[in-house]
C-alpha cells in the first residue's frame, strides 16, 4: 500500500520524497492548449494556472529525478471528455509524454481516450481516474478490456462497498482510494459543473444562494416542517464547509483540515488496497508536505502492526482538533473501530 | 421523430396522455411555468402530440429503482396501450446492481425487446453479458458535456472563441472512434440534455440515434443526499448511499443564483433528492425543436415533472 502525493513543480520533489511520498501524480498543460481553448475548457480537471506543469522539459526533469529516487510518476489526462479535435491533440500529447518524459502511468477518465491509449502501444500504464465513477464490480469488469493497471475509486464508496470491490478485483487490477483533502459534495464523474474562478465550485456557491422549499403535490409546508427542513439545510451547509477543507483551513501547526480517511488506513491495508491518494495538485508546497507527513505517520504505524484502535486514536490526535473529528463531517469514510 | 413521456407509474400509462394536461402531472408551483411553456411550444411546433413510448424508472438514485411488481404493472399498462417501453437505470453500487437484476430478468422475458438506459458502465457490462435481448441506450449522465447554467449559458451568448464554444457544445460523441466503439457494444442510441450553451449535434450525421430530455436538465448528482439526512442525527447525516425513506418525494428546494457575478441573478436551480436540475428557457426549447425538425434528434422525452418520482407499493 503506497502513499500517492500530488506534485506540481520540480522544486517540491525532494521535500515530498523526504516526507514520505511513495508515488507522485501531476498534470501538464502546454501553452498551446490554453491559447486554443482559453481558461474555459480544462485539459486535466485543474485550471491551466492551477497546479500543472507547462513544458515537456519540466516534466522530464521531474520524472527523471523521481525515478532516481525510486518513485513512480503518473500524469493526469483526466478531463471527463475530449472532442474529436481534442482527442487527436491529447493522444499525441500522451505519445510525446510517453516518449520524452517517461511517466509510469497516465490517469484517464474519457473512455474514448482510454480506448485509444490502450491501442497505442505506450510504455506507460493506464490508470482509470475517479472521475470515471467506477462504483461497482461490474464497471471494473467493463474497464478491464482496456488493460488498466489501476482503478481509482470515487470518494463516495463506503468501507463495506470498497471491501466488496477489492475482494472481487484485487487479483486483476490495483485499487486506489482517496485518503486526504478536498472533498466533493457530488459524484465527481456526474457533476457537469466547472470550478472556473468566475463562479467557483457549484457546491460552495450554493451555500450563499437564497432558497425556498416547496411541498410536493400541492400541499403546504407547516411551520414545523419548514423549520425542520431549514435545520437540515443548515447542517448540509456546515457539511459543505467541511467538504471544502473547513473553509480551506489548517491547524496552527499547518496540518490541513478537511476530508480525511486516516482512520480507515488499517482497513485498507487489510483489504489489499494498492494506493492512498492525497488530493491537491494546486495546493501550496507546505500543505502538500504536511499532508504527506500525516499520512506517512499513520501508514508507518499500520505497517509496524499497530492495532486498529491505536491507529485510530493516533489519527484523531494528529491535528489535536477532536471537535472536527467528532462532528462526523470531516470523514471520507465511517470506520467501525470495534472491528479488527 | 418519436415522442416519449416519462411516466410515474402504471396509472399514467393506462390513459391517453398529452403535454397540455399539466396539472395532472403535479409539477409544483415553482416548475409549472416551465412545463406549461414546454407544452405550449410543443403545440406550436408539432401540433397535437401522440406519445408512442413511455419511459419508466430513475437515472439518478439507486434508492429510487422501482420495485419489480411496479415495473411489471407499468410494463403491462404500456403494452395494453401499445406504447414501447424504456427502463431508466441510475449509477449504482454493487447493491444497486443486485437491485436491478430482477427488473432486467422481467424485461428480458418480454417478447418485444425493451430498451434499458444505462448511466453506469457496470450496468452496460451486465446487460451485454446476461441480457443480450435487451437494447442498451447510453444515458445522459454518460454524456459529459458541461451544463453549468451559472456560466456555460454566458459563454454561449458571448463572443468566446469558436474553438471554446465548439468544445463546450460537443462531447466525445463527435469522435467516430467513440460512436463506433458504442456500436460494437450494441449501443446505437444515446441520450442528451439540452445544454445552456447550445447542443452541437453534428455527430448525428453518423448513424447513431439521439434522444433529448425536456424541459429539465441535470446539473449535478451525488450519492450523498441532503433530503435523506433529515431523519439522521447530525453526526450521521450525509453519508454516501445512506438508507432513506424517500424523503425526496416530500419537497423541492429552489435556489436562486443571487450571488452571480453575471446578470443572471434570477436564475433558478432545483434540488430534488440527490440531484440538481436547471430548467430550459424558451430560447433553448426553440433551438432544440428546430434541430428536431432538421432531423438531428430522433426522440424527444417529455418529463412533466422532475424525474425523481418513486412509487410506493399500495
Amino acid at each position: 500500500m503506497k502513499i500517492l502525493a500530488p506534485i506540481s513543480s520540480y522544486d517540491e520533489l525532494e521535500m515530498l520524497a523526504e516526507s514520505g511520498a511513495e508515488e507522485f501524480y501531476c498534470g501538464i498543460v502546454p501553452r498551446e492548449w490554453t491559447e486554443r481553448y482559453t481558461g474555459a475548457v480544462w485539459l486535466n480537471r485543474r485550471s491551466p494556472k492551477g497546479g500543472s506543469l507547462e513544458t515537456f522539459s519540466d516534466m522530464k526533469r521531474l520524472v527523471d529525478h523521481a525515478h532516481r529516487l525510486g518513485i513512480p510518476v503518473f500524469i493526469t489526462l483526466n478531463a471527463p471528455y475530449y472532442t474529436g479535435e481534442q482527442l487527436a491533440w491529447v493522444t499525441e500529447l500522451a505519445r510525446r509524454l510517453d516518449g520524452e518524459a517517461g511517466p509510469d502511468a497516465l490517469i484517464v477518465t474519457d473512455i474514448n481516450l482510454l480506448l485509444q491509449l490502450s491501442l497505442a502501444g505506450l510504455n506507460a500504464a493506464l490508470h482509470v481516474s475517479s472521475v470515471a465513477a467506477t462504483l461497482n464490480t461490474e464497471a471494473i469488469g467493463f474497464l478491464l478490456q482496456f488493460n488498466p493497471s489501476r482503478i481509482i475509486l470515487p470518494r463516495s464508496l463506503t468501507i463495506p462497498e470498497i471491501e466488496r470491490v477489492v475482494a472481487n478485483c484485487r487479483d486483476r487490477v490495483e485499487i486506489e482510494v482517496f485518503m486526504l483533502n478536498d472533498g466533493c459534495a457530488f459524484e465527481e464523474g456526474f457533476c457537469a459543473t466547472t470550478h472556473h474562478h468566475a463562479v467557483g465550485a457549484f457546491c460552495t456557491s450554493l451555500s450563499e444562494m437564497d432558497t425556498e422549499f416547496e411541498a410536493s403535490r400541492g400541499r403546504r409546508l407547516t411551520y414545523r416542517q419548514e423549520a425542520r427542513l431549514r435545520r437540515n439545510l443548515s447542517d448540509y451547509r456546515e457539511w459543505i464547509w467541511y467538504v471544502n477543507g473547513n473553509g480551506c483551513g489548517a491547524t496552527p501547526a499547518g496540518l490541513p483540515y478537511g476530508p480525511c480517511g486516516l482512520c480507515a488506513v488499517h482497513d485498507f491495508q487489510r483489504m489489499g488496497v494498492a494506493s492512498l491518494k492525497i488530493v491537491g495538485r494546486e495546493a501550496s508546497p507546505f500543505k502538500k508536505m504536511a499532508s504527506v507527513r500525516m499520512v506517512r505517520d499513520i501508514v508507518d504505524r499500520v505497517r509496524r502492526g499497530s492495532s486498529k484502535l491505536v491507529t485510530i486514536e493516533r489519527a484523531r490526535s494528529l491535528r489535536g482538533s477532536y471537535e472536527h473529528c467528532d462532528s462526523g463531517f470531516m470523514c471520507y469514510y465511517k470506520v467501525d473501530a470495534t472491528e479488527r | 421523430m418519436e415522442w416519449a413521456i416519462h411516466i410515474a407509474g402504471a396509472g399514467e400509462a393506462r390513459t391517453e396522455l398529452c403535454p397540455e394536461e399539466i396539472d395532472r402531472f403535479e409539477p409544483g408551483a415553482a416548475l409549472r411555468p416551465t412545463v406549461r411553456l414546454a407544452a405550449k411550444l410543443i403545440g406550436e411546433y408539432f401540433g397535437p402530440v401522440r406519445f408512442t413510448r413511455c419511459v419508466y424508472g430513475n437515472e439518478f438514485c439507486e434508492h429510487l429503482i422501482p420495485d419489480r411488481e411496479l415495473l411489471k404493472q407499468s410494463l403491462a399498462a404500456a403494452c395494453e396501450r401499445g406504447l414501447r417501453f424504456t427502463l431508466l437505470t441510475p449509477y449504482v453500487s454493487d447493491a444497486g446492481i443486485d437491485a436491478l437484476r430482477p427488473l432486467l430478468d422481467l424485461l428480458d422475458r418480454e417478447g418485444d425487446a425493451c430498451e434499458v438506459v444505462f448511466n453506469d458502465w457496470g450496468v452496460l457490462n451486465l446487460l451485454r453479458r446476461d441480457y443480450p435481448n435487451l437494447v442498451p441506450v447510453q444515458g445522459r449522465l454518460m454524456n459529459k458535456s458541461l451544463r453549468d447554467p451559472r456560466i456555460t449559458g454566458v459563454y454561449g451568448a458571448s463572443d468566446a472563441p469558436a474553438t471554446t464554444l465548439v468544445a463546450l457544445r460537443r462531447s466525445n460523441l463527435d469522435c467516430a472512434s467513440y460512436t463506433e466503439f458504442l456500436r460494437r457494444l450494441g449501443v446505437e442510441h444515446v441520450e442528451l440534455d439540452n445544454l445552456p450553451q447550445g447542443v452541437d449535434l453534428s455527430f448525428v450525421e453518423g448513424d447513431i440515434k439521439t434522444s433529448l430530455y425536456m424541459p429539465f436538465g441535470f446539473i449535478s448528482t451525488s450519492r450523498i443526499c441532503m433530503a435523506a439526512g433529515i431523519h439522521y442525527s447530525k453526526r450521521d447525516k450525509f453519508q454516501p448511499g445512506a438508507p432513506c425513506h424517500h424523503e425526496c418525494q416530500a419537497s423541492l428546494l429552489k435556489y436562486t443564483y443571487t450571488n452571480s457575478p453575471f446578470d443572471n441573478r434570477d436564475q433558478g436551480f432545483y434540488l430534488k433528492g440527490n440531484t440538481y436540475f436547471y430548467t430550459h428557457t424558451e430560447a433553448m426549447m426553440r433551438a432544440v425543436f428546430e434541430q428536431s425538425r432538421a432531423g438531428l434528434i430522433h426522440r424527444l422525452v417529455f418529463q412533466p415533472r422532475l424525474p425523481m418520482t418513486w412509487e410506493r407499493i399500495s
